[in-house]
């Protein structure tokens, strides 16, 4: 059985995370993509690693591997005009353009809907761009950081009670880059849907900041809703909603409702501090964070996170081990359902990956070729596909354009 | 003018809390009909919490949360205890293309509505599942609730300052994270449907869509066998890479100090060069400090020292366009406030204004995407609990007369 999408041949122009997510997400399903690349440097995730033995190599980073999977690739400079030929030439088999050519760069080499549409008028091109392509800050330079600092979510973590004095803190990894990514495959796919039912091709644009901003849980609405300023700052409404440690690791205490306290107490084998007054309801704990704290702690730290685990969701309580690494690796739970796969790639080797995101009863999520290395299928591409001679390749090659 | 994407597809929602209503809120976006099948014994969580807008709770209608994730959905209350809203259920169910629901594993199935009986009545039915653990595995009726699905997904161990314990992301980050991955799941199967005529049950876990976003991190321990460090705001390949003080806002709000703070990141040593520029320090630049990355990482607590004198007593709007102005890659560490006021957004028209029959008009953020050929739009505010009930049953064939039965035996909750 092939994948739900493997009638699709999609064209990446595709930088970092957000644009090769989106064309990772399709191509996962059973989509051919073809991804571009800048001649000489490639993709800049290419140079970000993590890499085998710390040793920096273009063919090695574990992002672009992750991130590229299932793709062929290409060397096109598509700033030259030979160069945005090809890609039109591209362009006009292929039933989606992904990119994230940032805007003052569409604008420089003239990567525009009216362009792509008189190649193809059935295309469905994506253009995802930090602030989107209209607006004040459309021409903004930014990076991961600063995307997801001005979409709202830096402001919510950090700091805490003892350390107001530290800055608001980003999540870990390029989380901006996967949501552009994510918001942009959903929106993709609701275009090639239409398209599929005969609406005519058309040009869709995805805001990562406006991908974040719609996800700030309740914190948004506090002030339409109530003048009030959502703060990473400040005592917690309710108590205990903590990280805290154990004899091996750290565990998440999570009693959200008073009968997950009720049944934390008793695996704590009801101590007498449970019955004090200022910890009789989950307000009040939060109140009383200071002293309870104590007392947790205690007895948290003789525990192992395991152990803890188990007892509690024995308990319909839903702890949850901080699980490093490791612990995903040696997850019984994430190796009895398969969740990594091995990938060997002839240069970095072969290693384990994170998998499939979902499981479908009938179209599978598979890994058919690992990420290409730079300009690996030029000659298939370029010659075979779009009829080049080996001679019009090598001036191209020479002139930079591939 | 075309309609939207999804025009026509409908789809029965047994979802509540947020994962699954951030999924089906995307699925509103594109077009569906997403009916929300609701009791009032037990609203969904959102309803219960705040924000309100006169800053207690006095219904299940006002909370901005709620109100955030449903709009442009209906909401039909039954009362599962009675056997004929199990028939209503059922009767949705023929005539949807998309069931979904947010559960643990088995919860479904006992409820009456699992795969293997609704596949009967519908074959070619695309039918989703979005749990904590997943369908299968030792952990599958594990107990997820949002928050600690940050730690259990092991981006809490991959966030935090250097020499700290582990962090949060600041919110339930793995119940949007996996609604929207779950949104772009029905809609490969909907393609699918589409193209074969087959249906099929996707079986998604929260966490696992969460480790898809936490590719460096895993691939950091299996590649060199090694548990990355937490590095705060700071970057392997880029300085400066942080988040500098600015100066606090004039104004207290509730009579508190807003703390503001910008972001600012330099990819090359050009840019260096022009924020030292942008900063009036042009000599930093070729400062043999600061000079190359390397130096700025080697020196990066006097580096970062330098830019917070000068961001500390400047407004953010200052430093951001001061900044962006030399080409150096800085925005605001926006807050909600901040936000709602923000211009550009305000531009772009991201903003959804539309009048709800009980909290009035208030602002809500909308779809983060624009379609050219079929324009996307929120046509309706969230819905208050049971408002659809009746246009629904009276869409499935019940007659006037028929759901006045129905409400007075008590199946419509």
């Amino acid at each position: 059985m092939a994948g739900a999408l493997s009638d699709l041949k999609i064209i990446e122009v595709g930088e970092l995370v957000s644009a090769p997510y989106c064309a990772k997400l399709l191509a996962d399903m059973g989509a051919e993509v073809i991804k571009i690349e800048r001649p000489g440097a490639g993709d800049r995730a290419r140079i970000r690693g993590p890499f085998p033995k710390d040793e920096t190599h273009p063919e090695k980073s574990g992002l672009y591997l992750y991130l590229n999977t299932n793709k062929k690739g290409v060397t096109l400079d598509i700033a030259k005009p030979e160069g945005m030929q090809l890609l039109e030439q591209l362009v006009a088999g292929a039933d989606v353009l992904v990119h994230n050519v940032v805007p003052p760069e569409m604008d420089r080499v003239g990567l525009t809907w009216e362009r792509m549409r008189r190649v193809n008028p059935g295309l469905v091109m994506t253009s995802i761009a930090p602030f989107g392509l209209s607006g004040p800050y459309r021409n903004f330079r930014a990076e991961d950081l600063t995307v997801w600092a001005a979409g709202g979510v830096c402001v919510l973590n950090g700091g805490g009670p003892d350390h107001a004095d530290l800055p608001p803190l980003k999540a870990a990894g390029s989380q901006a880059g996967y949501q552009g990514g994510v918001h942009a495959a959903v929106a993709t796919m609701g275009a090639v849907f239409a398209h599929a039912r005969g609406e005519s091709g058309q040009h869709l644009e995805v805001s990562v900041q406006e991908s974040i901003a719609s996800q700030l849980e309740m914190t948004f609405e506090y002030w339409p809703y109530m003048k009030m300023i959502a703060t990473r700052l400040g005592q917690k409404p309710l108590q205990p909603v903590e990280t805290m440690q154990c004899k091996d690791g750290y565990i998440y205490l999570c009693c959200i409702e008073e009968h997950q306290w009720r049944n934390f107490v008793a695996i704590m084998g009801n101590p007498q501090w449970a019955d004090e007054e200022i910890f009789s309801d989950r307000l009040k704990r939060a109140v009383n964070w200071d002293a309870l704290k104590v007392f947790l702690e205690e007895w948290v730290g003789q525990q192992t996170v395991l152990d803890l685990y188990r007892k509690a969701q024995a308990r319909r309580v839903p702890f949850a081990p901080v699980s490093t690494m490791g612990d995903l690796l040696s997850s019984e739970h994430l190796r009895a359902r398969g969740f990594f796969v091995e990938i060997a790639q002839p240069m970095a080797g072969t290693h384990k990956y994170p998998g499939a995101p979902l499981k479908y009863s009938r179209t599978p999520w598979e890994i058919r070729i690992p990420a290409p290395t730079l300009g690996q299928h030029n000659e298939e591409i370029f010659g075979r596909r779009l009829g080049l001679s080996s001679q019009r390749l090598s001036e191209l090659k020479t002139r930079g354009v591939i | 003018m075309a309609k939207p994407p999804l025009s026509g597809i409908k789809v029965c929602d047994f979802t509540w809390v947020w994962a699954g209503p951030y999924c089906t809120l995307q699925l509103a976006h594109l077009g569906a009909e997403v009916v929300r099948i609701e009791t009032k014994t037990r609203p969904c969580v959102t309803r219960m919490l705040p924000p309100w807008p006169d800053g207690i709770f006095d219904g299940v209608n006002k909370s901005g949360y709620f109100n955030q994730y449903n709009q442009g959905k209906k909401s039909l209350s039954l009362n599962f205890k009675h056997p004929e809203a199990k028939e209503i259920a059922w009767r949705l169910i023929k005539q949807s293309d998309v069931v979904i629901n947010n559960f643990a594993a088995g919860v479904i199935d006992k409820m009456g509505f699992g795969y293997e009986e609704v596949k009967k009545v519908r074959p070619d039915i695309v039918m989703i599942s979005l749990s904590g653990y997943g369908n299968s595995g030792p952990y599958r009726e594990y107990v997820a609730y949002g928050p600690a699905q940050v730690p259990l997904s092991g981006l809490s161990a991959l966030t935090g300052y250097k020499g700290f314990p582990p962090m949060h992301a600041g919110f339930s980050y793995a119940d949007p994270n996996a609604g929207a991955h779950g949104a772009f799941a029905i809609l490969t199967a909907l393609y699918h449907r589409y193209r074969t005529g087959e249906g099929q049950f996707i079986d998604m876990s929260q966490w696992e869509c969460a480790m898809d976003v936490l590719a460096e991190g895993i691939l950091e321990y299996t590649m060199n066998d090694r548990e990355p460090e937490r590095v705060g705001n700071r970057d392997p390949f880029m300085a400066p890479h942080g988040i500098f003080r600015c100066r606090e806002l004039p104004e207290k709000v509730m009579d508190v100090v807003i703390d503001q703070w910008a972001s600012i990141v330099c990819a090359t040593d050009d840019e260096w060069a022009r924020l030292a520029r942008a900063i009036g320090k042009p000599e930093l630049a070729d400062d043999a400090r600061f000079k190359t990355f390397d130096a700025r990482k080697r020196n990066e607590d006097a580096l970062e020292a330098i830019i917070t004198q000068w961001t500390s007593t400047r407004a953010v709007a200052y430093v951001v366009d001061t900044l962006q102005a030399a080409g150096v890659a800085a925005g605001a560490c926006a807050d909600n406030k901040y936000l709602c006021e923000d211009p550009h957004l305000a531009a772009r028209k991201y903003w959804v204004e539309l009048e709800h029959p009980e909290v009035g008009v208030k602002r809500h953020c909308g779809i983060p995407w624009r379609m050219s050929g079929t324009p996307c739009q929120v046509e309706a505010p969230a819905p208050c609990l049971g408002q659809h009930t009746d246009q629904v049953l009276e869409a499935l064939g019940y007659s006037g007369d028929e759901v006045a039965a129905l409400r007075k035996q008590g199946a419509l909750d």
